[in-house]
């Protein structure tokens, strides 16, 4: 092979080595067909029709639903009353599954079964995985609850490898005696540490808390002017400490030593079972989706911490490394610029496997009936409803968790077939 | 060695700290109140009686409330702004706490607060003592009602309604007597109302309180043995614990021997067929096993093997009483440890297999096998024995996942353990059981790292925990 093409032969050596794995490919392949599934959950299964045409021409009821939730567009006075799947229209197109997750169809209620016969006027109307109790069709609870396993296995993940990179990065980078802190610095910070949390979270208690209520985008964004204002403070240390480094007692560089720090947090963590700490966490709080998946990004991103932690303790040692320090460039820019982007690839197979787990835990919670909202009809929800029902009710939301999970540790498999030569046999 | 084992117990202590802290502060945010919940009533609205009966029963509400040690300040300090006093957490009742709290936020005068709150009390107080004639009926119980609004809402729309409701029932007649008393309700709210100091709410404040708190008297009895009484019985945490503890220990530990016992054999198998027809089936059937959710699985065989719409071969409820016989009491660990089980033994003869095939291609397996010793001692002798390693090591790992996947198995078999002890509890907002239960599976599953570490070095001599190096 040319040596020239080294650079750009990382990425497709890993893509290259992942298709070999023809059981990751298939996964991959699945995966993206249920991302389908979840993302048009809306045109897969709703009780509005997808379009429909009366006096005024054709009107496409489920497009309109989006610009009403975002405040774009209002319903036409008339509509808020149809009863969708009981109304003549003059042409209409119906979603593939003409039920909503909400719909309750009573003369279908108590768990209708999938096999025998159902009070439906056609085949188009069919329940084909039954109803539960109240009615609900199966399938469209199905669909829609695929959306939630990603979400709940994408953000909490999301936030489990930003927590994750940051703190093992730092440790492994910085190890217990790089990081240097100007002793003015350490005052300052102890100092001004309680007023800054005051200001970020205690005097916004409120604010947050209704925002947890309203939506994610309203948490996620009051949460940020939280980060804004604890940001602030950081500036007004640094500012404040600026004048004081004349002094050389104050200016004096002391070594923080955070990867016991990190160490300590991490066993801490470990040592609780999670599931505990999880359970204890969403039962106190108000039901949300939201709060499941940030409880579960908060625990568990210990794994991909002292995975990037022991990538950089080697890292940091490499000749590269040394000569960002030679030129002059900074801790801070040689860790983000340099050291992590060439460390970081691994963390993909840690980030596949914590999705199955992620999406078998929100399995486990929905299924003891904690942290989920009533309403909200997720897998491990229909499965918990099993238990009064009958025997065909538990295979259908199970074997979508079952799914799920293998798919994304097929996914890992194969990942770490292709981005970690060093651990293959 | 040993001086290794002391220095790892005496690291337990600071993480203990740190999980009870995190356990008692969660406490502190939660919604609900134990003490009204022992006692079994609902909120004052129910109580349409003499103010001596509502004396009465806030008396016993207060009494409760010390015995359970709530009258205290929660830690040894807060951190709250200057508009709210070091004292609020004398107010006894929870719910009127948290709407003190409301109010506060809203205005940030305190003294003019607290005069408001007075009066509310005082004209409930009041209300309660006239007498019931004809006509006065409904005004009473609705005041009551109105008052119990004002002790818990807030909002100001919420509130003028309910003067708006009072006012109509003033112009009764026999409701004179308290008249005097709503007209210093109706001067004190809008006291409160006209003159906020909300800018206080601004100005931090921290509150010291000192060794007489919660948290305090909660962690050193605990470091003695006192867990407290439960909240929903009465009777001392321990007993409770020490049994949940037990019966959870119990299941695990059958189960991680029983994990071991399958998992090893299959794992030597399979990887001295490695690539064989019967390997392949192996290790796919292992890979779905490991994928598949435990309670899943359970929900199936109880549907299918518990009497549900098939066949009826085992008990599905808890783990039979005292007068089963042992055969009886069998069948009920039949399920439970069937799904405690599989899980781990994919996990473990994935690994045993991995493991194994690694030893044998190793260097020495090929001398060995050149100089002449046989297959079986090649396998066993040499190359089992290194593998051992790393299984062993996964005893960390398998001992907490048999603890955490205790609680949704236990909820689903009934079982008496650890893990449906703090669901109820928790249900129940049973503190003193939660904390224990938290605080008890933690020191179980450090232990259970310590013991990993400790077989890590008996099984390997290389390893040396004595040495400076960690």
């Amino acid at each position: 092979m040319e040596p020239i093409q080294l650079k750009q032969d990382y990425w497709s050596y890993v893509k290259r080595q992942f298709k070999k794995n023809k059981r990751a490919v298939f996964s991959a392949w699945i995966v993206f067909i249920l991302a389908l599934v979840a993302i048009f959950a809306d045109f897969i299964a709703n009780e509005k029709p997808l379009a429909f045409k009366d006096q005024s021409g054709w009107h496409f009821p489920i497009v309109r639903a989006y610009g009403v939730d975002l405040g774009i567009t209002k319903w036409p006075s008339g509509w808020t009353n149809i009863q969708w799947n009981n109304h003549h229209f003059e042409k209409v197109i119906y979603a593939p599954i003409p039920y909503s997750p909400t719909t309750q169809d009573y003369k279908n209620a108590q768990f209708t079964s999938p096999f025998g016969e159902q009070n439906i006027s056609s085949k188009r109307w069919r329940h084909w995985l039954g109803t539960e109790a109240l009615g609900r069709d199966v399938l469209a609870a199905m669909v829609h609850g695929t959306r939630i396993a990603f979400m709940v296995g994408l953000v909490s993940m999301f936030l489990a490898t930003v927590i994750g990179i940051i703190l093992g990065s730092l440790a492994g980078f910085f190890g217990d005696d790089r990081l240097k802190i100007s002793r003015i610095g350490i005052i300052w910070t102890i100092l001004l540490a309680i007023p800054a949390y005051f200001y970020a979270f205690q005097v916004r208690s409120y604010t947050l808390s209704e925002a947890i209520g309203n939506s994610f985008l309203d948490f996620a964004f009051q949460l940020l002017i939280s980060f804004c204002i604890l940001g602030l403070f950081g500036v007004l240390i640094y500012l404040l400490s600026k004048p004081f480094k004349k002094i050389t007692w104050f200016a004096h560089q002391v070594n923080l030593p955070i990867d016991i720090i990190v160490q300590r947090l991490i066993e801490v963590l470990v040592s609780i079972p999670s599931l505990f700490l999880i359970i204890a966490i969403v039962a106190i709080a108000k039901p949300s989706i939201m709060l499941v998946m940030a409880v579960i990004g908060l625990t568990s991103w210990t794994e991909i911490a002292r995975f990037i932690r022991a990538e950089l303790l080697r890292v940091r040692n490499l000749e590269y490394i040394e000569a960002a320090h030679a030129l002059g460039y900074s801790e801070i820019r040689t860790l983000f610029m340099h050291a992590i982007p060439n460390s970081i690839s691994p963390v993909l197979i840690t980030v596949a496997f914590g999705i199955a787990s992620a999406i078998l835990v929100e399995g486990y919670l929905s299924f003891i009936g904690i942290g989920i909202p009533p309403g909200t009809l997720t897998w491990g929800k229909l499965l918990s409803m099993s238990r009064s029902a009958p025997w065909w009710f538990a295979i259908a939301p199970g074997f979508a968790i079952f799914l799920m999970v293998t798919l994304f540790n097929l996914l890992g498999e194969g990942l770490t077939d292709a981005l970690d030569p060093r651990q293959k046999k | 060695m040993f001086q290794y084992i002391t220095k790892r117990i005496l690291i337990f202590i600071p993480t203990l700290f740190v999980i009870s802290l995190v356990t008692f502060m969660l406490s502190a945010s939660v919604p609900g109140d134990p003490v009204e919940q022992m006692l079994g009533g609902g909120g004052a609205a129910g109580e349409i009686g003499q103010s001596s009966s509502k004396l009465a029963s806030e008396k016993a509400y207060i009494e409760k409330r010390k015995q359970l040690g709530l009258d205290l300040p929660v830690f040894y300090f807060s951190l709250s702004n200057a508009a709210t006093p070091d004292s609020l957490y004398k107010v006894y009742k929870r719910a009127y706490r948290e709407n003190l709290e409301d109010l506060i936020h809203q205005y940030g005068n305190w003294p003019k607060i607290q005069k408001y709150y007075q009066a509310v009390q005082n004209l409930d107080l009041a209300v309660s003592d006239i007498k019931l004639d004809s006509q006065n009926g409904d005004a009473k119980i609705g005041m009551r009602d109105e008052l119990y609004v004002l002790s818990t809402h807030a909002n100001p729309l919420r509130i003028a309604n309910s003067i708006g409701k009072m006012k109509k029932w003033m112009t009764i007649p026999s409701m004179e007597i308290v008249s005097k008393d709503f007209g210093k309700l109706l001067q004190s709210y809008s006291e409160m109302k006209d003159d906020p100091t909300t800018y206080k709410n601004y100005i931090p404040a921290i509150h010291f309180y000192g060794v007489h708190n919660q948290y305090h008297r909660w962690i050193t009895k605990f470091a003695v043995g006192d867990f407290g009484i439960s909240y929903q019985d009465g009777r001392p945490v321990k007993e409770a614990v020490w049994s949940a503890v037990g019966n959870t220990l119990f299941i695990s530990i059958i189960s991680i021997i029983l994990t071991y016992l399958i998992a090893i054999p299959i794992g030597v198998f399979s990887a001295k067929n490695k690539g064989s027809i019967a390997d392949q089936i192996v290790t796919t059937v292992l890979f779905i096993l490991y994928s598949l959710p435990s309670f899943w699985v359970a929900t199936l065989l109880i549907t299918f093997l518990g009497g549900g719409d098939f066949l009826d071969w085992f008990p599905t409820y808890g783990l039979g009483n005292d007068f089963d016989t042992w055969g009886e009491k069998a069948m009920h660990y039949v399920l439970p440890l069937f799904c405690w089980t599989y899980a781990g033994l994919a996990f473990v003869s994935r690994q045993m297999r991995g493991a194994m095939i690694n030893s044998l291609s190793q260097d020495y397996i090929r001398t060995s096998r050149a100089k002449g010793v046989t297959e079986g001692k090649v396998v066993w002798r040499h190359a089992f024995k290194n593998s051992l390693l790393p299984v062993i090591t996964l005893f960390a790992s398998v001992f907490p996942l048999a603890i955490s996947g205790s609680i949704v198995l236990e909820i689903i078999f009934s079982i008496p353990g650890m893990g449906k002890l703090a669901f109820d509890a928790l249900n129940a907002r049973n503190y003193p059981v939660v904390f224990t239960v938290v605080m008890f599976s933690a020191i179980v599953t450090m232990l259970g790292y310590l013991v990993a570490d400790i077989c890590y070095a008996l099984v390997d001599p290389r390893i040396s925990y004595s040495s400076k190096k960690r």
